[in-house]
């Protein structure tokens, strides 16, 4: 039977019943079917994004209408709300401690994103955010995992966005090589990027793909295996490639190499017996 | 569900009341902390000064050069729990150790002095290599790498649950069987952005916080780490280690309600207590206290006791934090540690700071110190963004 790992340890597989991808930002009128899209004005760009994508997903899953009562949330993000940390720290310098901006401060954390997507697709179960980079999207999938085998929730939402770093790129466009051995890849745009799955540990009647095989591996020395890709050296670049894979509709596989992980992850569409 | 599935063989801690497990708790007894105006590191310019729980200097005088203040807290009180079970992290086999840490401020990028540089247009190849170190080491696998472990890692970004949701999912790591043994907590440190932010959301007081009080006007932000090492019953009887007590429920659940407020009815509370309780197979009656996250905002305090009298009617009640500050990711953690103390050495400390009920919250913390019977109490965490966590500990001699 097949079956995930993470190094030696076996999981049950994964049942995709949803998915959506997005490079760039979502713009104003693709929400229109989903939300109203002034309810949004205080969603960071990268909240949004996500939205966006969980809203598709949740559409093909067949829960668009339906209580969200037992559905979880596995989110994953590289480095957090970067435009509302970055956003906080310039109120800062800019207007001293004494005015700098509640908002800001408010939005840079990693929970903003959890509590939009929660708030806005009515999610009420367990809610755990990952935040380590590029190793992210690994650890998400895993929690989703850990929720259905606890039986926490029914369905996990695993969402991805990712902000870019305007401090790293011009640092990295100054000088390609600063950040050695760390690859920097200047044909990956510096764009945001956001994912989506819904995924169940038993196939469900939206069931579109089974991710047979999920294995993540580690290795010890970070500092001279790391190859994080820069300047998208987060983990929604794997959530990109999976998305891809799964838009093919046939079987696949994908391996990436991060920082001291290495994803590798094989399925194929789901075909009910 | 056997007693012996998850436990804790060791622990460590360090925060303003202490600089190992068993100081905080003495420190929690007495109220003793470091409780001062920010230090040296945190240079924000407000004419009001609002008073940290601080980690005594003296702790980080060695601190290495390449290492944050978070990591360092951290390595300590993972030190201090190997030592505790009395265990090399070599003799344990990497590939079946997982690392789960939560942080707050470390898994944000808090790099406001790099920031500063970065907007003057004066980034020196210090600030590169800072940068640099900042790509190199999520949080979780840092501590991985540190201590040679090769298993599953993950860094915990769920703000103020995050020491708990830590736990609670390591919990389960060992339970689903994905690792042996599991090194788990939560750290951070104090930095300006924490300290701007929390006041800029007019919830920090210069006053010390006073937890379920009438009189209570907000929180006080503080910094330190705790690390519990958890291990499966074969690792347990192998290594023939002691046992600190055992993790025997975890619940979370999403508000969905407010950015920076909890449900004013604590829904997702209410939940994550129940499923908490449930995946324990215990009830109130079973549990001797409830160590509630008690920030000593007015809304934090208002949403716990209506959960708890939901859940855990006449349950006591104790705060902490009037000794430890809210140390956000790590809080979750360095409460877990207080209640299996208290649990251990049967003993429950008082709320320090509190004065005066508040009849609107029907809710009275322990105003002095008792003895408990029971052999298991529930740690709740709420955060930010509405995520709530829960956490079942037993006492050492539980089973």
């Amino acid at each position: 039977m097949p079956l995930l790992s993470w190094g030696l340890v076996m999981l049950p597989k994964l049942f995709i019943n949803g998915f959506a991808c997005l490079t760039g930002d979502a713009a104003p009128e693709d929400f229109a079917p989903f939300v109203e899209v002034r309810k949004l004005r205080r969603a960071e760009q990268i909240s949004k994004n996500v939205l966006l994508c969980a809203f598709r997903a949740l559409e093909q899953a067949q829960l668009k209408d339906t209580s969200h009562a037992k559905l979880g949330i596995s989110l994953a993000m590289g480095a957090g709300a970067l435009e509302s940390t970055l956003k906080f720290m310039q109120s800062i310098v800019e207007d001293g401690d004494e005015l700098s901006s509640p908002t800001a401060f408010a939005s840079s954390v990693h929970n903003s994103t959890a509590l939009f997507l929660s708030m806005f697709l009515g999610i009420h179960g367990p809610c755990v955010v990952t935040g380590q980079l590029d190793a992210s999207f690994g650890a998400a999938l895993l929690t989703a995992q850990q929720f259905l085998a606890k039986d926490m929730c029914e369905q996990v939402l695993v969402a991805v966005t990712e902000d870019v770093n305007p401090l790293l790129v011009e640092v990295l466009q100054k000088d390609p090589h600063v950040f050695d051995p760390f690859v920097y890849q200047p044909h990956l745009p510096a764009t945001r990027l956001a994912g989506a799955w819904v995924v169940s540990k038993k196939p469900t009647a939206a069931t579109q793909f089974v991710l047979d095989s999920i294995e993540l591996s580690t290795t010890v020395d970070v500092r001279t295996q790391t190859q994080p890709l820069l300047p998208v050296h987060s983990c929604a670049h794997s959530v990109l490639l999976l998305a891809n894979h799964l838009e093919q509709k046939k079987d696949f596989s994908l391996r990436e190499q991060f920082a001291g992980t290495i994803l590798k992850i094989a399925g194929k569409p789901y075909v009910c017996a | 569900m056997s007693l012996k599935q998850v436990s804790i063989a060791g622990m460590g801690c360090v925060c303003a009341c202490g600089n190992t497990a068993a100081e905080t708790f003495e420190g929690a007894l007495s109220g003793n902390a470091l409780f001062e105006l920010p230090a040296d590191r945190i240079t924000s310019t407000y004419t009001t000064k609002y008073p940290v729980f601080l980690v005594n200097p003296t702790t980080y005088q060695n601190k290495p050069a390449d290492q944050t203040f978070s990591q360092f807290f951290f390595i300590r009180a993972a030190q201090e729990a190997f030592a505790q079970a009395g265990i090399l992290p070599s003799q344990l086999t990497p590939s079946r150790v997982g690392v789960i840490v939560g942080s707050s401020v470390h898994s944000s990028f808090h790099c406001f002095q790099i920031y500063k540089q970065w907007r003057q247009n004066s980034l020196t190849s210090q600030d590169i290599a800072g940068l640099k170190n900042y790509l190199a080491t999520p949080l979780a696998q840092w501590v991985s790498n540190y201590f040679g472990f090769t298993g599953p890692f993950q860094t915990i970004a769920t703000a103020c649950a995050s020491g708990t949701d830590a736990i609670g999912l390591a919990k389960n790591w060992i339970e689903t069987d994905l690792c042996d043994v599991v090194l788990c907590g939560g750290t951070d440190e104090l930095t300006e952005s924490p300290y701007d932010g929390f006041i800029r959301l007019l919830v920090s007081t210069p006053q010390r916080c006073r937890p379920f009080c009438k009189t209570r006007s907000g929180i006080n932000i503080g910094e330190g780490a705790a690390a519990l090492l958890l291990v499966n019953e074969q690792t347990a009887q192998k290594f023939q280690l002691p046992c600190q007590g055992y993790v025997l429920g975890y619940g979370n659940c999403c508000d969905g309600f407010h950015p920076t407020a909890p449900d004013p009815k604590g829904t997702g509370l209410q939940k994550a207590l129940s499923f908490a309780l449930q995946d324990a197979g215990k009830n109130a009656n079973d549990i001797a206290f409830i160590n509630a996250h008690g920030t000593a905002s007015q809304a934090n305090d208002s949403a716990e006791a209506i959960a708890f009298r939901a859940v855990l009617p006449q349950v006591p009640v104790w705060g902490s934090k009037s000794v430890t500050g809210h140390t956000l990711g790590a809080a979750g953690a360095i409460e877990a540690v207080l209640t299996l103390q208290a649990l251990n050495k049967r003993i429950l400390p008082a709320t320090v700071g509190f004065s005066t009920p508040d009849e609107q919250l029907q809710l009275v913390p322990t105003q002095k110190q008792t003895t408990i019977s029971k052999r298991f109490a529930v740690s709740d965490s709420l955060a930010f963004g509405g995520c709530n966590a829960a956490i079942v500990l037993g006492a050492c001699d539980a089973a």
